[in-house]
């Protein structure tokens, strides 16, 4: 396998899976291996800019997280999902690409050969 | 007939869910003997909540103990290892004699470590 796609579909600090996703992505990048994070359903709540979990939750910022495995992983968001949820591209990190079902399904179909899928 | 070094494809499993709460484990365990009877070499990577599998003296009352296939499963040379991240805030990596013999607590590095060496990937997460 040369190449990793980590799908997130639970919201950030209500579980451990974003974060637990994000890091085996830093893992992956510093081994020297692409590990791009698809948030999906829920999981697209982490790419929303200027969460301030310190003081609150005390759990790690993921969009800090999100910034240690960009530029070189990517960090898909799917757009059906967003808009079930009334988040709007402006409310997203810049690392964001927002993507929808015909992306999603290019990404999915593209890279499927010698690419393992990992779903948090 | 036995396979060339060559020949021996590669299998991981990387699992989230912790034992009883979930059948993930009997499922990967169901995976794992399958893929050994087809002489795959297999590696089991516990992650999160699946660092709880491995520990010694659990006694469930209405379910198969998931640490006796294990160990089985560890004597035929599947590979066991426990995110030391996760097994530490569960409690079980301060313990020196926490875990079943044979699982070592390594570091997430090892995904992608055995990701590449690799011909399947499976995730069992909930």
């Amino acid at each position: 396998m040369k190449s990793i796609l980590i799908v997130v579909d639970k919201a950030p600090y209500g579980y451990e899976d974003t974060f637990s996703a994000f890091y085996v992505s830093i893992a992956c990048i510093n081994k020297g291996m692409q590990a791009d994070v698809l948030l999906l359903g829920d999981g697209v709540y982490a790419a929303i800019k200027g969460q301030k979990p310190g003081g609150t939750v005390n759990y790690p910022n993921v969009v800090e997280l999100s910034y240690l495995i960009f530029p070189e992983s990517k960090i898909f968001v799917h757009s059906h999902s967003m808009e079930e949820r009334s988040i709007k591209d402006e409310d997203l990190v810049e690392a964001a690409q927002v993507i929808d079902d015909i992306e999603l399904g290019k990404i999915l179909l593209s890279k499927t050969k010698d690419k393992a899928f990992i779903r948090m | 007939m036995a396979l060339t070094p060559k020949e021996i494809k590669t299998l991981t499993i990387i699992i989230t869910e912790g034992p009883y709460r979930s059948q993930y484990i009997e499922i990967a365990h169901n995976i794992v003997e399958s893929a050994l009877n087809n002489q795959y070499k297999v590696n089991l990577f516990l992650y999160m909540d699946a660092t709880h599998i491995p520990k010694k003296n659990q006694n469930p009352h209405s379910f198969p103990n998931v640490v006796h296939r294990m160990k089985k499963l560890i004597k035929k040379g599947v590979d066991v290892r426990a995110c030391v991240r996760c097994a530490t805030a569960r409690g079980h990596a301060c313990d020196k004699a926490a875990y079943l013999s044979g699982v070592k607590i390594t570091s997430v590095y090892d995904i992608p470590n055995w990701i590449k060496k690799s011909d399947k990937v499976i995730t069992l997460s909930g």
